[in-house]
């Protein structure tokens, strides 16, 4: 998961409460607009979870850290006897990775790493709400995500961005066009997810031709960042679009969800 | 005309990769008991000295050059290199085993070349010939028998903890009491914290074929020149030994065999001496002899 996450951001906020992890990056202009919200329940994770946040009605702690650095720290642990992860502050606020490893004699050796980290105080934790689900245009569950990257991956080198759009029939498709070339994707059968029956949800998506498309153009290095990041397929994979405007994804893992928003160019 | 052939190809083409990192040139210096490739870096803080045995090569032969004036003394010839013109003749040191039949270096010393030559399967050869300039002999002396702290470990087991240190990772700190061995970032006092990931590794002595520790100390040194040291002797499985003493004095890794020796001597970073801010980064071996 912090490889996904490494691969989408340069830094990125960590939320520890009592149940669960978030890693949030909001939508500032520095992350080319694109935001994320990746959920993750502490106890598929960890043997042991002991916090104290901020003060007892906000028992929550908001950190800004480089997942680069936590991603490498991690490498460390591929074979290790155990791992803890501490806050401590020595000479700045940093998370301790501390790995123990196998060794050929009785004592093991023990790796550790300081992650710098910048605590972020509790009048800002309002920057770094949970997103909303925008009133999508049409949902759709994502083709193969080994198949659309490499797709994405190609197109890559002919574009800067992509135009994805779907419909309520299960069929998207994925545009590039330049100068000299264009090259269209489709993917068929794809599904629906069945947001249109839920109620207040989708009102006009009743009324709307099931067949017409809804299309965004975004920047096709995120829509790469964030495929190359996936590297086990996930339950389940769909986007929201909204037209002109947005894509959101959702990826589902047993034990972790990730939403991804690219906004549309303009 | 000296003449050599190799007895192994890797293991020779993991050395000229090692010295690369000290410097851009390099001493080639054939005497009578074998071949020694030396370097030396631009600010003296790292010395590199590997001396492949007669042994090493399938086929030895060395004439010492006859002087003029009989009374002098007959001098081996060493000459300088330049390395990048000799690494492409060592790339992919893995292909080449299986590529080449044989190897032979001969040097002309009338004509100041030393020709490479790679006997390849299929009746390729491939000649590379190199223009050299003579230059002094460098030395550099250094008492490894007086060093209070001596560890001697396989090659392998250092390899294991460079690999959790990025590879942009400039220096870096051991530590050593009796009671245990720790590799660590290396920081400044003007590090600035808040932006630099730290790593530590902490060994037992156990851990280390061979384990003495004299004198509590602290040493650092320059990463980036040793890793070129830890790929060649895993090449030969030869175990690592390191000679230190407090901070400032060399810290030497050598590997010895039959066939070769190889020391690099790092200079060692001083606290003291950095607040002096001599113009000099860190401390030399001592002395150089020219």
């Amino acid at each position: 998961i912090v490889n996904t996450i490494a691969k989408l951001a340069k830094t990125c906020i960590l939320r520890l409460t009592v149940c669960k992890l978030y890693f949030i990056l909001s939508d500032k202009v520095a992350n080319g607009g694109a935001s994320m919200w990746c959920e993750l329940s502490q106890g598929n994770f960890f043997d042991e979870y002991q916090m104290e946040g901020v003060a007892a009605e906000h028992n929550e702690i908001y950190l800004e850290l480089v997942p680069e650095n936590l991603s490498r720290a991690l490498k460390t642990a591929q074979s290790a006897k155990a791992v803890k992860i501490k806050l401590t502050n020595k000479h700045c606020p940093c998370l301790r990775v501390a790995v123990e490893l196998p060794s050929l004699s009785s004592s093991s050796r023990i790796v550790t790493h300081d992650i710098p980290v910048g605590v972020i105080p509790r009048r800002m934790w309002n920057d770094f709400r949970e997103p909303s689900m925008p009133d999508f245009d049409v949902s759709i569950y994502l083709p193969v995500l080994k198949t659309m990257k490499s797709v994405v991956e190609r197109m890559k080198n002919l574009s800067n961005f992509v135009v994805i759009e779907a419909n309520l029939s299960g069929e998207m498709n994925l545009k590039i066009e330049t100068d000299l070339v264009s090259v269209t994707t489709h993917f068929k059968d794809l599904g629906n997810p069945p947001w249109a029956s839920e109620d207040g949800c989708q009102s006009s998506a009743q009324s709307r031709d099931l067949e017409s498309m809804a299309e965004a153009c975004i920047d096709i290095k995120k829509l790469q960042q964030l495929l190359a990041g996936q590297q086990v397929n996930p339950t389940k994979a769909l986007c929201n679009i909204v037209r002109k405007r947005i894509v959101h994804f959702i990826l589902l893992h047993e034990e972790v969800s990730l939403q991804y928003f690219i906004p549309a160019i303009a | 005309c000296i003449l050599q052939c190799f007895l192994s190809l890797t293991v020779f083409g993991r050395a000229i990769h090692a010295i690369a990192r000290i410097s851009d040139e390099f001493w080639f210096d054939p005497v009578e008991k074998g071949l020694a490739l030396r370097s030396v870096n631009s600010s003296r803080s790292a010395y590199a000295c590997v001396f492949f045995s007669s042994m090493f090569f399938q086929h030895y032969c060395w004439t010492a050059v006859s002087q003029p004036c009989q009374k002098e003394q007959q001098l081996s010839l060493p000459c300088k290199l330049i390395i990048k013109s000799v690494l492409p003749v060592f790339r992919c040191v893995n292909v080449l085993e299986r590529n080449v039949e044989k190897c032979s270096i001969s040097t002309n010393p009338n004509d100041h070349h030393i020709t490479f030559q790679l006997l390849c399967r299929h009746g390729v050869v491939k000649t590379y010939n190199l223009s050299f300039q003579e230059c002094d002999p460098l030395q550099a002396v250094f008492a490894k028998h007086m060093c209070p702290n001596i560890l001697k470990v396989h090659s392998r087991l250092l390899a294991d903890v460079m690999v959790h240190f990025p590879t942009s990772q400039e220096e870096i700190t051991l530590s050593v009491t009796p009671m245990k061995v720790c590799f660590k970032s290396y920081t400044e006092e003007d590090t600035d914290f808040s932006r630099t990931m730290l790593t530590e590794i902490q060994l037992s002595p156990e851990e280390f074929d061979y384990f003495q520790v004299g004198v509590d100390s602290e040493v650092t040194f320059c990463l980036k020149e040793l890793r070129g040291l830890l790929a060649f002797s895993e090449a030969t499985s030869v175990p690592v030994s390191i000679h230190f003493d407090t901070c400032g004095r060399p810290i030497a890794f050598s590997i010895e065999d039959l066939l070769l020796e190889a020391s690099f001597i790092l200079a060692t970073l001083c606290e003291a001496e950095k607040k002096a801010a001599s113009p000099e980064p860190a401390c030399c071996p001592q002395p150089w002899d020219r």
